[in-house]
């Protein structure tokens, strides 16, 4: 009972809210003097430091020396007696029990000298062709010939002269050929080296670039991203050829090992928003890791706000574009998705065809977006409410009209379009699994009970179908899946406020909603700039879209280090004229 | 893990209080109400008030389950009658027996019998004013003998919504001239305000049965001195049609504070319009400047706000109007050339002096007759005086009987329609001349 007590008298007194350190990503150090940015970047360090510690403090003591005994055993070198390391592999791969190793026993002749050696690879991981002409080939037989090799140290000698592969690293552990044989590459040990070589040799089966499943432009590239990293890393630079373009490698996942690159264009990006991403980036802690959509929740900033802050898209054009702006992009092996970080609201109701088109189309499409996206969220909760609580707003031929479909249907209407939503909801999630053969099947079944058979039998009424059906339109119309994703859910709040208090409820609804958006951040950047925090800027390119020779400035909120992206005049050729 | 459970009770708690301290209880379904679209108010026989109510039937509307054919006309609505002391307590009454909850927010017109308007409505007025349910747009209108009567006689022929109908027949002074938008707000203001009075759209049942008993007999043309009546010279109820509609809309029915002391036929109420600035177009009948017995039609539009001054001349207010009007020609009976240059200005001339005789009658009328100022001019009057107590002392409505007033009438024919030239017809009589 005092409990209690004391629970609501907490809730109503005011306590001074604890502070909770939060990454803000703050005005650019051109921008500020300079001792100030020194302060700033010593400052940050420490708070790393600190939230590092913490974090390791907390974890049990006993953890801790486990993954020490981990550590030791991954760093345990290479043995110059080659049985040692056989042995050693074979032990950390299970051998006789794992059956997809191949381990290839082998001779070579070096320096005169006749040495033992193996190879190991992943059957179906590594390309046989290149380990055979590159690796095996030129051990075996090309290491007879003379070569006028200077170096004393056998395995530089073997490293330069005998192994014509392109992509060779000499490693002194064993975790490293571990590493690279779990990912397709191969280990080649020699007998009396102290060293052994990794080499990169994938060449499993993947898709091949293919043309976007989700986001789909008229106008425009029509490549999409695939589940390999270094193609995708490929597309990126092939469209953003710059030299600044960098691509920094990242491991995620303690045991899975997933490769993950974080681009960003280093002239450009601003240089504390890189170290945040680089240091979530760098402590995420977890056994494994397959998609980006789980890295992107690791990553975010609040994993209740429904609306997402972190975009992914599957363009690489698109990824381009938003790097340029100087956004972060995140990559991740076995992806078709690129992260872009840090995103605002409006990102999200763009298209990358916003920018391919010409001015008045582009507009056009904004504003049909955020009617869709108004639809999509408030007209069920609308017309509950006006059918509900404000009949005197409907033209008494449309009140009349709904009367008469009304009259026989036995619900309440919220009851109704809480149904149809849920029939709706239903053959979404229905339409994305149901096996390809069978899919014509639910169209006729849902439109059928849907469209006409739920209005014959009188439990819905006409009118109400076609506010479901426009709001599900709307929803696609949605360019950002995980956006309309936010609206799918909200619809039912809003529905169900307005069913409690008309006009007033909803008002409650976008109030409370407004909150939620105004104060999330999306990597210190706010979720609603340019509009929640007003930047410059903010209704001709973020709601709107001015035309092309007009938008000379990167997005204010990101803090970039040039602002500029194109002159005051751009179209050089109106301006000659006027010379001549 | 505090602030989690804060935000969830933040979040739930509101939710709470609004589901269990408000929520849904005043939350009805459209199916669930019935409305009104009309409502009639005529003096009651044993009781103070006869409220006649004219329900909208939307089954029969919209011409669902398919019970009757769409357009029947009666079937549309249903129209029930109480006696009732006042407005709300006849609703309560009425309540009992309808099955629906009334609900009077798509009220298009309330009908106030003559003899009801007579003796002043104020009460009835304030009390639709403070009922929020009422649409501030509906019309105010006065039947010549009961409102009950005339609400029976709407039929309407040609949809099958009586909403529609009332909508459609009281917006149709845009190119008619013969009501205006007597909104209940503005009757409402003007019965309030003290610089005008109101007016409200007077209706009746047509008087004729078949088209032998038509006669002319409440025409107002001969006070106007004319030979025969034009379209405008009659008011509700005594207009020379027989039919299928036995409703009728034309003129005002004019009020001096919240009781009615007379009414205006349709040509006063097009002048009405025309002095407020309210007149769109309509077809207006103007005689043949030069040949007698023949008549010129005209397409007449406000071609700018009016412009109207109002002073003290003498010790009583002097009133100024000049109406700006444009006019298309749509027919020249007498067969005389008046697209000519020089006779076009002998047809404006004459069209400006008929628009001038006919403003004038109506002055005349509102100022001698009634002294009434449904036209506002006491708004112009205001800006006269330096505060609000001098402006009341000042005492307007009083004082408007004594006016005196100019008109002056700018018209200018614009288009000749789709006939460039006018030419006599030739016959095998005219060939020598």
């Amino acid at each position: 009972m005092v409990d209690f007590i004391k629970t609501v008298k907490d809730f109503f007194a005011f306590k001074e809210p604890k502070e909770i350190e939060q990454f803000v990503l703050k005005e650019d150090e051109n921008e500020k003097p300079k001792p100030e940015e020194k302060s700033d970047k010593k400052q940050k360090p420490k708070q790393k430091e600190s939230f590092i510690s913490k974090l390791t403090s907390n974890n049990h003591q006993k953890e801790k020396e486990k993954e020490d005994k981990a550590e030791d055993e991954k760093s345990v070198g290479i043995s110059k007696d080659i049985n040692e390391n056989l042995e050693h592999i074979k032990k950390v791969y299970n051998i006789p029990d794992n059956g997809d190793l191949v381990i290839r026993e082998f001779e070579i002749v070096a320096k005169d000298k006749s040495l033992n050696a193996f190879i190991i690879l992943f059957d179906g991981m590594s390309d046989s062709t290149i380990i055979n002409s590159s690796i095996l080939q030129p051990l075996m037989l090309l290491s007879n010939v003379e070569v006028k090799g200077k170096e004393n140290d056998l395995a530089l000698y073997i490293r330069n002269h005998l192994i014509p592969h392109n992509q060779v690293k000499m490693v002194e552990k064993i975790s490293d050929i571990i590493d690279e044989v779990n990912f397709g590459g191969s280990g080649l040990f020699i007998d009396g080296i102290d060293k052994a070589y990794a080499c990169d040799t994938k060449g499993w089966l993947q898709r091949s670039v293919d043309r976007p499943n989700t986001e789909i432009v008229i106008r425009g590239p029509q490549e999409a991203f695939t589940e390999g990293m270094r193609v995708n890393t490929s597309l990126i630079r092939k469209t953003l050829k710059d030299k600044n373009l960098i691509v920094e490698n990242f491991k995620i996942g303690k045991r899975s090992q997933t490769p993950c690159s974080l681009l960003y264009l280093k002239d450009i990006a601003n240089e504390s928003l890189v170290d945040e991403a680089r240091r979530r980036l760098e402590n995420i802690n977890v056994d494994f890791i397959f998609d980006s959509g789980e890295l992107e929740q690791f990553l975010e900033d609040s994993t209740f706000l429904p609306a997402p802050q972190i975009l992914a898209t599957e363009r690489p054009d698109r990824t381009s574009n938003l790097i340029t702006q100087g956004k972060l992009a995140v990559l991740m092996h076995g992806s078709p998705f690129a992260l872009i970080m840090p995103i605002t609201n409006s990102d999200l109701l763009h298209s990358p065809e916003d920018a391919y088109v010409r001015f008045p189309f582009s507009n056009l499409f904004r504003v049909v977006r955020i009617i869709a996206v108004l639809l999509s969220l408030l007209l069920p909760g609308f017309y509950i409410a006006i059918t509900n609580y404000h009949h005197e707003m409907i033209p008494t031929d449309l009140l009349i009209a709904i009367e008469a479909a009304r009259e026989a249907v036995p619900f309440p209407s919220v009851m109704e379009i809480l149904m149809m939503e849920f029939a709706f909801e239903l053959i979404r999630e229905a339409g994305v699994r149901i096996p390809g053969p069978i899919g014509p099947t639910l169209g006729i079944i849902g439109a059928l009970i849907l469209g006409q058979a739920a209005v014959a039998a009188n439990i819905v009424s006409p009118i109400l179908i076609i506010v479901v059906a426009v709001t599900g339109i709307g929803s696609f119309a949605v360019p950002n899946f995980a956006l309309a994703f936010s609206f799918r859910i909200l619809r039912f709040v809003y529905i169900i406020l307005a069913a409690l208090a008309g006009f007033l409820g909803i008002t409650l609804g976008i109030f409370v909603h407004g909150i939620m958006l105004v104060s999330a951040k999306s990597f210190g950047v706010p979720f609603m700039a340019p509009f929640g925090p007003r930047t410059s800027d903010g209704i001709a390119d973020q709601f709107l879209r001015s035309p092309i020779w007009n938008q000379e400035k990167r997005p204010d909120y990101l803090n970039v280090k040039n602002q500029k992206k194109q002159p005051e005049i751009s179209r050089k050729w109106t301006q000659k004229e006027k010379k001549k | 893990m505090i602030i989690k459970l804060k935000l969830l009770l933040a979040i739930i708690i509101p939710c709470i209080i609004l589901s269990v301290l408000s929520g849904c209880f005043d939350a009805r379904e459209i199916d669930d109400l019935a409305y009104p679209m009309a409502i009639g108010l005529d003096k009651g026989d044993d009781n103070l008030l006869k409220i006649t109510l004219q329900l909208a039937v939307p089954v029969a509307i919209a011409g669902g389950g398919g019970e009757e054919a769409p357009g029947g006309g009666g079937g549309t609505s249903t129209i029930v009658t109480i006696e009732a002391p006042a407005i709300y307590s006849g609703i309560n009454m009425a309540n009992t027996f309808i099955s629906k909850q009334i609900n009077l927010s798509h009220a298009k017109v309330i009908v106030f019998s003559e003899e009801l308007a007579k003796e002043g409505i104020g009460k009835y007025i304030s009390a639709i004013a403070r009922g929020r349910e009422f649409r501030p747009s509906m019309f105010v209108m006065v039947a010549k003998g009961s409102a009950e009567e005339y609400i029976r006689a709407v039929e309407p022929a040609l949809e099958a919504n009586p909403a529609k109908y009332y909508e459609m027949k009281l917006r149709a002074f845009d190119y008619t001239g013969f009501t205006t938008d007597a909104t209940f707000t503005r009757f409402y203001h003007n019965i309030k305000s003290t610089a005008a009075q109101s007016y409200a759209i007077l209706a009746s049942v047509s008087k004729f049965d078949s088209s032998k008993d038509i006669d002319n007999d409440e025409s107002t043309y001969l006070e106007k001195g004319r030979d025969i009546p034009f379209e405008g010279d009659f008011k509700a109820g005594s207009m020379p049609k027989v039919g299928d509609i036995k409703s009728e809309v034309m003129g005002l029915a004019v009020f001096d504070g919240d009781k009615m002391v007379g009414e205006l036929d349709g040509g006063k109420t097009t002048s009405h319009l025309m002095v407020m600035g309210g007149f769109n177009y309509a077809f207006i009948t103007i005689p043949d400047p030069i040949k007698e017995g023949f008549y010129v039609l005209i397409n007449t539009s406000q071609r700018r706000n009016p412009e109207v001054e109002v002073s003290m001349v003498n010790n009583s207010p002097h009133i100024s109007v000049k109406v700006l009007l444009e006019g298309d020609i749509l027919s020249i009976q007498s067969g005389i050339n008046y697209e000519d240059v020089d006779k076009l200005k002998v047809l404006e001339d004459g069209a400006e002096e008929f628009f001038k005789e006919e403003i004038s009658h109506y002055l005349t009328k509102i100022i001698e007759e009634y002294g009434v100022d449904i036209c506002g001019f006491g708004n112009n009057m205001k800006r006269n005086f330096l505060t609000w107590r001098e402006w009341e002392n000042f005492n307007w409505l009083n004082k408007f009987k004594n006016s005196t007033f100019d008109v002056e009438v700018d018209l200018k024919i614009r288009r000749p329609g789709l006939m460039m030239r006018t030419m006599p017809v030739p016959d095998s009589k005219g060939d020598e001349d």
